[in-house]
């Protein structure tokens, strides 16, 4: 066989070994990235109307705060998390939410009656009372859920919630 | 070794590596393309076997009969054969520490022990022949391993002859044999190393041979208990909610709404607040719902027996976690329902005709076989199979194609129903709460178009129903009571 | 380009050095029976490539390892291939490196000069068995509880000092939390650590002394 290829047997072991070795590598090689980063390409949307109370429990003009939970699933544990938003009753029949999580780095921001802003402990971002930016690093107004993402079912106000 | 020997050594490999090759390419290129075939292989057997499913560990269960990954079972059975021996048998540490320390020394000290100064096979007919039958006395343990060594009460059956056989007595004969042998190589090598290599040579053949009529003798193995296994978050729902359907909702109620217990021997006349609220859900973690459910409520005044087999129950720890699981999801509004979960019953579309596979079996499953079923109070009317629907019970019977005058009709309706014969009175079905509308319309159809098993038998009936075409395929409206 | 980088490299790393001595290296004819050893070492860092990807997800509690091991199998990307690889590898692996024992003993390459590497091999057999055995309880279902529970009970039975070892094996009096932790901090640090070690100086050895030739008629 040596001597009548352009490549000698040598050379040929030698080529052919370093394609298995690369082979056996990229076999190994290429599931094992998408298995480690797997959960960072996740999609893991949920979609869901919740309920933050009746309508009427809220004061027209007043920013108040409602609470609900939401259980998710990671791997093979469930955790709980809790979520936030001021809801600001702007008439007998509609509303709107803001996030309370502060657009900055994530905390949770809290509405001052007297100055009638929300006010982030943090990096002391301040928020006008419909969510947009009236100073600190915030880059963006407050997380706003209205219009079609808001609706009044037997009187109860809901949100659209979405995440992830 | 001498001096001399040990130089021999050296340039005979000096030889031979002048006739050789090269490590790099020529050996790595052989062992690469050995490892690649491997790797090859295990990619196969991890794609198209798989790993068998295994119910989670269950501390409680001791009917369990373990066995170790297959390269210790030879040692295993060893053990199990061994202790047949009388007597010696009893003295347990000679087999799992005596003899196997001693084999692993003599494997550590091999070079030590073999003084033979020769390397080619003919000339270590002892080594070869005493590595050949434990060899094959290792594969012979593993092929019988899954032979019980005793059957019955019978105690040294012939079973246990063979197996004491060809497990013990054949290879230790034959070892015997072999290192007495070696004596024998003093004075005559030809004849010992005949004698090795026949002896070797038929021990093995002896011991296969009474394995294979071990292993064909063998009773065949008792058919485990079947366990189901749910894999995907899907599959553990299904499942939670086939065992709630047994296992809970003659109490609960079939949508945790609970009321009055009736006709749980033991309960009846218990009122159950329900179990489907955010009191419930919202309070109680997975563990503590999966502890309610393994240790019962004994000391509360309805008084929920344990579920768990820990403390006397049927349901092992996996159920218990697909019970769990299936509640949480059901029940609980934050949690998200994965898609391809619900097993919800699909609903009819107008002038559609039910059938037993499609809807029927689900809608039986989720709201009656708590109580229609096998050992359950229920004068024998089980609905647990089509047959069973349509043939069983004391007051067959219960459906008759068309006829809307069915006793089961009448009773999802609300109506008592008294027994032809007995004069006994049947109480409204399902006796707590009675099924939602589109239920009762759904068996009504399906008892009405002729009880269709399959879904093609139900396509075929769909039949728009046109005036005074008489077809008695058509679906007629819920009859009024 | 590449040998200006290669020649930077071989002044600082003696690559050239590692080459002569490693790689290029007379042998004797070889055998495709002498794959097997280069096979077992293959098959060690594969089950150690898997069993570390392995370890990004699994977790060693009895509350958790079962459930990890499913989302493992139905959750992530490939998992179910990384997981299948390393079930049966251990199976390939002590088959394969028992078959080099046995070739081995058959063409009595123990002997003169080299009955250390043999030696170091047996250890490396009892490493591996041990690898199997700590490796089987961690799943935590029932093969795994049980088959773990006889196996350190044999253990046990050992005269004198068996309820001893069964103790320290088991953690405590039973399977607990305890065995789980200790069979995973053997499974993944401990054997594989000696494993290396001896595997290294087998190499070595190998090295030092070649693989050994194919005994002939008048060996």
């Amino acid at each position: 066989m040596a001597g009548s290829h352009h490549i000698s047997r040598r050379d040929f072991i030698k080529i052919t070994t370093a394609a298995v070795g690369t082979a056996i590598g990229a076999a190994i090689g290429l599931p094992t990235i998408a298995y480690l980063i797997d959960p960072a390409l996740k999609a893991g949307t949920t979609d869901a109307w919740i309920p933050l109370g009746k309508l009427v429990d809220f004061e027209v003009g007043k920013p108040t705060l409602a609470t609900f939970t939401r259980s998710k699933v990671n791997g093979w544990e469930k955790s709980v998390n809790s979520y936030g938003v001021f809801v600001l009753r702007t008439s007998d029949t509609e509303a709107l939410a803001l996030s309370n999580k502060c657009t900055h780095l994530g905390c949770h921001v809290n509405w001052d009656t007297d100055k009638q802003e929300y006010i982030c402990p943090c990096h002391d971002a301040q928020f006008g009372i419909n969510g947009d930016v009236l100073g600190g690093p915030p880059p963006r107004p407050l997380d706003r859920y209205s219009g079609d993402q808001v609706k009044v079912e037997d009187g109860t106000l809901l949100i659209h919630f979405l995440e992830g | 070794m001498k001096a001399e020997q040990k130089k021999n050594v050296h340039e005979k490999y000096k030889i031979a590596l002048q006739k050789g090759e090269r490590f790099w390419p020529d050996s790595i290129f052989k062992d690469l393309l050995v490892s690649l075939a491997i790797f090859i292989v295990l990619i196969m057997l991890a794609t198209f076997i798989g790993i068998p499913g295994e119910p989670k560990a269950d501390p409680s269960d001791s009917a369990y009969v373990p066995k170790p990954e297959w390269y210790f079972l030879f040692l295993f059975k060893f053990l199990a054969v061994y202790g047949q021996i009388p007597l010696l048998g009893k003295i347990e540490w000679i087999a799992t520490a005596v003899i196997p320390g001693l084999a692993i020394l003599l494997l550590f000290a091999l070079p030590l022990i073999d003084s033979n100064p020769y390397r080619y096979y003919s000339r270590r007919t002892m080594a070869l022949s005493i590595m050949g039958v434990f060899v094959v006395s290792m594969v012979v343990l593993t092929t019988i391993s899954g032979v019980p060594a005793v059957s019955g009460d019978s105690g040294m059956s012939t079973m246990t002859l063979l197996q004491f056989l060809t497990g013990l007595v054949i290879p230790i004969l034959a070892y015997i044999i072999l290192v007495g042998s070696s004596f024998l190589a003093k004075r005559s090598g030809l004849f010992a190393s005949r004698l090795q290599k026949w002896t070797a040579i038929i021990a093995s053949g002896l011991m296969v041979a009474v394995a294979v009529v071990v292993v064909v003798m063998a009773p065949p193995a008792a058919a485990g208990t079947e366990v189901q296994l749910a894999n995907t978050l899907s599959e553990q729902i299904l499942l939670g909610q086939d065992l709630y359907s047994i296992n809970c909702v003659e109490c609960h109620g079939p949508d945790g709404e609970g009321g009055e217990v009736i006709g749980v021997e033991g309960f009846e006349g218990v009122i159950l607040t329900p179990i489907n609220t955010k009191d419930i859900m919202y309070t109680f973690t997975d563990e503590t719902l999966a502890n309610i459910i393994a240790y019962g409520q004994l000391e509360k005044e309805h008084a929920m027996p344990p579920f768990g087999r820990a403390y006397g129950g049927v349901l092992s720890p996996s159920e218990i976690d697909y019970l769990v699981t299936f509640l949480r999801y059901t029940w609980d509004d934050r949690a998200e329902m994965p898609a391809g979960a619900v097993s919800s019953i699909p609903a009819l579309n107008p002038g559609e005709v039910p059938s037993w596979d499609v809807h029927i079996q689900l809608l039986v499953k989720r709201y009656c076989i708590s109580c229609h079923r096998a050992g359950k109070q229920n004068n024998n009317n089980l609905m647990t199979s089509y047959e069973e629907m349509l043939t069983s019970g004391d007051d067959a019977p219960l459906i008759t194609a068309g006829d809307p005058e069915s006793l089961m009709l009448k009773l999802i309706n609300g109506q008592e129903g008294k027994d032809p014969v007995t004069d006994k009175v049947i109480r409204q079905m399902p006796p707590t709460r009675l099924l939602d509308p589109q239920y009762v319309d759904m068996l009504t159809r399906w008892v009405m178009a002729g009880m269709p098993q399959t879904a093609e038998e139900a396509a075929a009936l769909f039949v728009t129903a046109t005036p005074g075409s008489g077809s008695s395929a058509a679906p007629t409206p819920t009859p009024t009571p | 380009m590449w040998n200006k980088l290669f020649a930077w490299l071989d002044e600082r790393l003696a690559l050239n050095d590692l080459y002569k001595a490693t790689l290029d290296r007379p042998e004797p004819k070889g055998n495709w029976w002498n794959t097997l050893g280069s096979a077992s070492l293959f098959l060690f860092l594969l089950q150690g490539a898997t069993g570390i990807f392995l370890s990004v997800y699994y977790t060693p509690s009895p509350d958790h390892a079962y459930d990890s091991i499913q989302y493992i199998m139905n959750g992530v990307a490939f998992g179910w291939l990384i997981r299948g690889i390393h079930h049966w590898g251990a199976s390939v692996m002590v088959m394969v490196v028992f078959i080099h024992m046995l070739r081995v003993f058959v063409t009595a390459s123990y002997k003169y000069p080299r009955e250390l590497t043999w030696l170091i091999g047996v250890g490396l057999l009892l490493c591996t068995l041990g690898m199997g055995f700590t490796g089987y309880l961690l799943p935590w279902n029932q093969k795994a509880y049980w088959a773990t529970t006889v196996g350190t009970a044999i253990a046990g039975s050992v005269p004198w000092i068996g309820p001893f070892i069964q103790k320290a094996l088991r953690g405590g009096t039973d399977l607990s939390a305890l065995t789980l932790s200790r069979f995973f901090a053997a499974h993944i640090w401990m054997l594989p650590a000696v494993l290396a070690g001896l595997i290294g100086v087998h190499l070595f050895l190998i090295i030092k002394h070649g693989e050994s030739e194919f005994p002939g008629k008048d060996d």
